[in-house]
């Protein structure tokens, strides 16, 4: 579970927290442009840096600074509770006069409170086991994060536990005109656009079988006249997904990309749900997740999503939409929002502004301000 | 998919926000079938709940014959007069197949004694229906539901369960 999350001097952020305080689903409301997406920016980063992705140039350009304040470090921090340890992880980024690249500052990540490795500048620090105070230094490259560089030991390896809990972090904001068919390789990462969806599921059913059944068990809801689906060889490497449908005269075959924008949304969905169950608990962030759906679909979809991570993992979604705001309570949905673009964005529970009326008719009234 | 309105499914009119939180709760109950729930956008007041049944909702009931619906009030401590306004509004047709629930004055109070959250007591109000028993069902802001519960449990239970 992630507990607290910490940016600072990031695209809209100052100081910015986010304390989640044991929410397995939470909402976040607000105006356009008032940072919604942009927390999912930051999430990035460190599912980048997770994923393996070392370079600092290639997670956080020099644009990425608040308000072009380069002259102040930018920093991360993250505290999740993962298999009965608390760990943190902070990233301190800097840009100095006349370099081109940001480079780390300060890096450290703590398992309970012991550093499992810490660094300043180009000096990493290695705790090499619990009994031992004397660890392993070396040198890194200012421009590379040492994270993915540290060879994890085993499966319990705290850094192996940290790491694969940033990589499986969920951040989508799905385009399914780009969620195609046809699988050349599984995985356990999707993408932002969702547009690796079938790898996904392909390698989702390769290492868990099992999550078929709640896959198909989710679709058939959706879709009660999905028969089941499969995936089709078409060479060596290649396969395509096809979704078969029951009909009067027996079974209608449709090629996945063949779905409509809705239909490829709902698979996701399920995947999703099946990968939380399966090899979560997984940190899921949906940006909009009422696009492409019909009003009808809408308050369910939502309502089946915060359901499936009620019991393990968390989900956070944001929306402009009506139907999606009312299947979230106060106690779960953050206000969010800026005063203007030179300032920072803020944040507040529903829960702790004295609501008079109804918040969707305060949203639209423009009445609710931090 | 939505409700299938040909199918049995229970729709749900709250009277305000603190009403529809406490229905996000029980919703989020894992053994409830959410495809056969909606809960209505809530419509500002308990004299607007009564108005929209008898405007919209108990033409829509009787065209479709599988539809119940719960309307979820604050009692605001009249309780008999109340319940005898709304029910004296039910259709004899329709009647079996609305029932009436809510908190003796208002959420708010309940919330504050039980130092639990809206949805918090809406998820134990869902496991207590699930499971047949009464805790906080028997919370003196909760207990003058009990016949209408009762008539819930024998009408309803097999739709959303």
């Amino acid at each position: 579970m992630l507990q607290r999350l910490y940016i600072h001097n990031f695209k809209t952020f100052q100081n910015f927290e986010l304390k989640f305080e044991g929410k397995h689903s939470s909402l976040l409301v607000g105006k356009n442009g008032a940072g919604k997406s942009s927390i999912a920016k930051a999430l990035s980063v460190l599912q980048g840096i997770g994923r393996g992705v070392n370079r600092v140039g290639l997670l956080v350009k020099p644009q990425d600074f608040f308000a072009a304040q380069t002259s102040q470090p930018m920093r991360f921090e993250v505290e999740v509770r993962l298999q009965e340890k608390t760990y943190r992880y902070i990233l301190v980024l800097e840009l100095p006069e006349k370099f081109k690249e940001l480079r780390v500052h300060e890096e450290k990540l703590e398992c309970d409170g012991v550093p499992v490795y810490w660094r300043e500048q180009a000096q990493v620090s290695l705790r090499k086991n619990q009994a031992a105070d004397e660890g392993a230094r070396f040198l890194v490259d200012w421009h590379l994060i040492a994270l993915p560089l540290i060879q994890e030991q085993s499966l319990t390896d705290p850094v192996h536990i940290f790491k694969a809990w940033l990589a499986q972090m969920v951040i989508i904001s799905p385009i399914p005109q780009l969620m195609f068919g046809e699988s050349s390789e599984e995985t356990l990462w999707p993408t932002a656009t969702g547009n690796n969806m079938v790898d996904w599921l392909a390698g989702l059913l390769g290492q868990y079988p099992a999550a078929y059944t709640s896959i198909s068990s989710y679709l058939q809801d959706v879709m009660p006249d999905l028969k089941d689906f499969r995936y089709e060889n078409l060479g060596k490497d290649n396969k395509r997904l096809i979704v078969n449908f029951a009909t009067e005269s027996g079974t209608l075959p449709v090629n996945f990309e063949e779905l409509s924008d809705g239909e490829k949304c709902f698979f996701l969905c399920s995947v999703i749900v099946a990968a939380n169950k399966s090899y979560g608990p997984l940190l899921c962030f949906w940006d909009e997740p009422d696009n492409y759906l019909s009003l009808a679909e809408v308050g369910h979809f939502v309502l089946q999503l915060r359901r499936a991570f009620e019991q393990r993992g968390q989900i956070m979604m944001t929306t402009h939409n009506e139907e999606a705001i009312r299947k979230f309570s106060n106690e779960n949905t953050w206000l969010i929002g800026r005063a203007s673009h030179l300032e920072p964005t803020q944040l507040r529970l529903l829960d702790e502004l004295n609501l008079g009326t109804d918040v969707i008719q305060s949203l639209m009234r423009g009445e609710l301000y931090i | 998919m939505s409700v299938n309105v040909y199918r049995p499914h229970v729709l749900v009119l709250a009277e305000d926000d603190a009403n529809r939180q406490i229905a996000n709760g029980f919703l989020l109950d894992p053994n409830i079938k959410t495809r056969n729930i909606q809960v209505l956008p809530s419509v500002g007041g308990w004299g607007k709940v009564l108005e929209s049944f008898v405007s919209d909702h108990v033409d829509k009931l009787r065209q479709y014959s599988s539809r119940h619906l719960v309307l979820l009030i604050d009692f605001d401590g009249r309780i008999d007069d109340r319940k005898r306004l709304f029910f004296d509004g039910f259709p004899d047709d329709v009647r079996d197949r609305v029932f009436l629930l809510g908190t003796s004055s208002e959420p708010e109070p309940l919330r504050a004694d039980c130092g639990k959250s809206l949805e918090e007591i809406g998820k134990s109000l869902a496991e207590e229906c699930f499971h047949k028993n009464s805790t906080l069902w028997l919370h003196p802001l909760l207990v003058h539901n009990s016949s209408e519960r009762q008539r819930m449990t024998d009408n309803v239970s097999e739709i959303i369960f």
